[in-house]
């Protein structure tokens, strides 16, 4: 196959600029511009999450293996220059203004809210026939319209739509050429109210393709009444991104966060957000004060794209945090939670690594590759039932399942591997290191690739 | 007269009745529009276009006697031309006519599955002279349209009632994204007669250089309400449309909603509007 020119579309942009201070005299954000005119951590960040972690590798590894000649990405970018070139990809940043932002921001979390099982649906009034969804329809048409521009000059082989978030973009789009959607928040059937199946399952079926992460996603798609072609993808990581620093830096590195030599520490590595449920590793943690006074729980991570100043602003990370601080000391563990923040890759590298095992709490996850992350680490993960990943997990084999609602259950959990001699821990880890082969950018990019020639062929 | 030279005067009024023709033209679409809201939007589209065309014929036949020529040859030529493209293009014509209000009346679309006199299938295709069924063994019949506006088309698509779907026309320099969302608000007030699982949603359905066409979907919720809401429709999509034209004629400035990225006041070349 010949080398292919894609169209990828995601809400979150793989960078989120800086906004420079007001009194910055002459200050402006050129409308085209290069990655290397910027610098990194002044003037941008890449976004956490899954743009960065997956979406971007891939992209790079099917540039270099010659899969693709070209790729641009089209995501929400209020802030920054309208185009930046970076790694043979363009990445196009479709602007909203607040006003609109807000109305769009609105009604995507309702869907994801809900899909989440965070909150009740709305009723379809508040919803479909509300103001803000005519923003989340402007959003998606404002999108679609850059594609088709982009796409009058480029002529793409295929679009590659990324998240609930874009789904309409198929059916706005109008063209006739390959079209993927990959769908990255869990996706099960009975979470998605009836009322709102036919026009999920009317957005779905403009694409060729619908891509999920588990099998259990791709059932429930049948459940709901879709009868395109759909694919389970497990999500991936790039192994070689994470590398075991020396004793002496991890100590160094952990000691900068208040972590001492003799702490027990438990890792949550995860998005300020309330389906994380670090309130559930807080509780169980509370629990286990008293027979192990050194155990630290120690959270990583903060808000998301949506949470940042420059993203669409929801202040939910911040709330969510001081919810968890308060949580905590209630509970008489706040000197036993430490929150770090956004970290480094050679930080969280360094987290791993001092941790005994990690947890991933999460009331609904579309997947969990922080589990993959601490199986490369050799670091045995306690994951939620609910999170995808546990399709990959044999309970007591790779990994250790728990129901997140049972706080009994997941302190007496964490009890075991903390009492363990090394035993348990070293097989689990080992018997995981090799699932997490099956969660690799490598594999991945030969899934993707052969994706993409099955549209194209079809 | 005026002490202007005998020879300007059939110039001059030559001039006054081209002007006088402008002034009905420009009259007759803004009142063909006024009048026909409630009309289906290609239809008012249609009609603002023809009117000012007949009077713009009408004056300039006018303009040609008065600049002294005889239009009664030029007249008779016209006519027995007319008459002769109808007679050699009767087939044709009847059946482009068809599919013109077809596209505006007839209750099917591409993917429905109809029934006209003895032929049954579901549609996939509907082109300028035929609209193209595929029975179920996979035959294809072509069915001039003229036929479709003679005979009973019974369409069995499942909820085929349901549906309405209002073709639009825009020219291709309209704000897209600030129409339908205009459209989508204003019919937001209709809900109650709505099926409410299925908000209005708007595709493209051809582009040209000059114009989008796209097709406004609806889902009723009382069969016997079709008509009245379509006229409901016809005339809040109507509205939008001459907000939308209104803002094109006016002088040029930032569209709300889709801005240029944040920027300080400074702003440089090439960070404009996203598309």
């Amino acid at each position: 196959m010949e080398p292919l020119t894609i169209c990828v579309n995601s809400q979150t942009p793989l960078l989120q600029f800086l906004p420079p201070p007001e009194d910055t005299p002459g200050a402006a954000w050129p409308g085209s511009a290069r990655l290397d005119e910027f610098d990194e951590g002044v003037e941008y960040r890449f976004s956490p999450g899954g743009v960065t972690r997956m979406v971007y590798p891939l992209l790079r590894r099917l540039l270099a293996n010659g899969v693709l000649a070209g790729a641009s990405w089209v995501a929400l970018n209020s802030v920054g220059p309208r185009q930046v070139r970076a790694d043979g990809l363009t990445l196009e940043n479709v602007a909203l203004d607040p006003l609109r932002m807000g109305g769009y921001a609105k009604t995507k979390e309702a869907i994801w809210s809900t899909v989440h099982g965070l909150e009740p649906p709305p009723a379809v009034d508040d919803l479909f026939w509300s103001e803000e969804f005519t923003e989340y329809a402007f959003y998606n048409r404002v999108t679609a319209e850059r594609i088709r521009k982009l796409d009058a000059d480029l002529d793409f082989d295929a679009f590659y739509i990324h998240d609930f978030q874009q789904m309409p973009v198929g059916q706005m789009l109008g063209s006739l050429k390959p079209k993927i959607f990959r769908w990255h928040i869990p996706f099960e059937a009975e979470r998605i109210p009836e009322s709102w199946r036919e026009l999920f399952v009317s957005y779905l079926a403009e694409y060729d393709v619908v891509v999920v992460s588990t099998e259990r996603y791709r059932a429930a798609l049948t459940t709901l009444g879709y009868e395109g072609k759909s694919l389970r993808m497990y999500p991936y990581v790039d192994p070689r991104e994470y590398r075991r620093p020396t004793k002496k830096v991890v100590e160094a590195t952990c000691a900068r966060w208040g972590v001492r030599p003799d702490d027990l520490v438990i890792l949550v590595v995860a998005r300020m957000d309330p389906t994380k449920a670090h309130d559930r590793a807080i509780q169980a943690v509370a629990k286990l004060v008293p027979a192990y006074p050194t155990v630290r729980l120690v959270l990583v991570g903060n808000g998301s794209f949506s949470a940042a100043s420059g993203g669409l602003g929801l202040s939910k990370a911040a709330r969510w945090r001081a919810h968890l601080e308060a949580m905590a000391h209630r509970l008489g563990v706040g000197e036993r939670v430490i929150f770090t923040g956004h970290v480094g890759q050679e930080a969280l590298d360094c987290f791993y690594e001092r941790a005994q095992f990690t947890v991933l709490p999460s009331v609904n996850e579309g997947f969990g590759l922080v589990v993959v992350e601490s199986w490369l680490h050799r670091r045995p993960a306690l994951v939620t039932e609910r999170a995808g990943i546990a399709e990959l997990i044999q309970d007591g084999e790779n990994g250790i399942l728990f129901d997140p609602d049972d706080i009994g259950s997941l302190a007496q959990k964490m009890r075991e591997l903390l009492d363990d001699d090394g035993t348990v821990s070293a097989r689990l880890a080992q018997n995981a290191l090799v699932t997490s082969k099956l969660c690799t950018l490598a594999r991945a990019a030969r899934g993707e690739a052969e994706l993409l020639a099955m549209a194209i062929e079809a | 007269m005026f002490g202007l030279p005998s020879w300007v005067l059939p110039y001059l009024g030559v001039l006054v009745i081209l002007g006088v023709t402008w002034v009905v033209a420009t009259l007759a679409g803004l009142l063909l529009g006024s009048l026909m809201r409630h009309s289906a939007p290609q239809v008012a589209a249609a009609a603002r276009r023809i009117g000012p065309l007949i009077v713009w014929t009408v004056g300039l036949l006018l303009a040609v006697q008065e600049a002294g020529l005889s239009i009664e040859i030029l007249a008779v030529v016209v006519i027995l031309f007319g008459i002769a493209a109808i007679l050699a293009l009767r087939q044709p014509l009847e059946n482009l006519g068809a599919k013109y209000f077809s596209d505006v009346y007839t209750p099917f679309r591409v993917g429905d599955s109809i029934t006209v006199a003895a032929y049954s299938g579901k549609v996939i295709e509907i082109n300028a002279m035929s609209t193209v069924l595929l029975a179920e063994d996979d035959r294809l019949i072509a069915l001039p349209n003229s036929l479709l506006m003679r005979e009973a088309v019974i369409n069995s698509s499942p909820k085929a009632w349901k549906k309405l779907t209002v073709p639009i026309s825009v020219p291709a320099s309209a704000d897209l994204a600030r129409l339908e969302n205009e459209i989508l608000k204003s019919l937001g007030k209709l809900r109650v007669r709505l099926d409410k699982r299925f908000p209005p949603t708007v595709v493209v359905k051809s582009r040209t250089d000059q114009s989008i066409d796209l097709i406004l979907t609806l889902m009723i919720r009382t069969p016997e309400e079709r008509e009245s809401i379509l006229a409901e429709v016809n005339r809040r999509v109507h509205g939008a449309l001459q907000a939308s034209r209104a803002r094109s004629n006016a002088p040029p400035g930032p569209p709300p909603g889709a801005t240029a990225p944040a920027s300080p006041p400074s702003s440089t070349p090439g960070a404009g509007p996203p598309g």
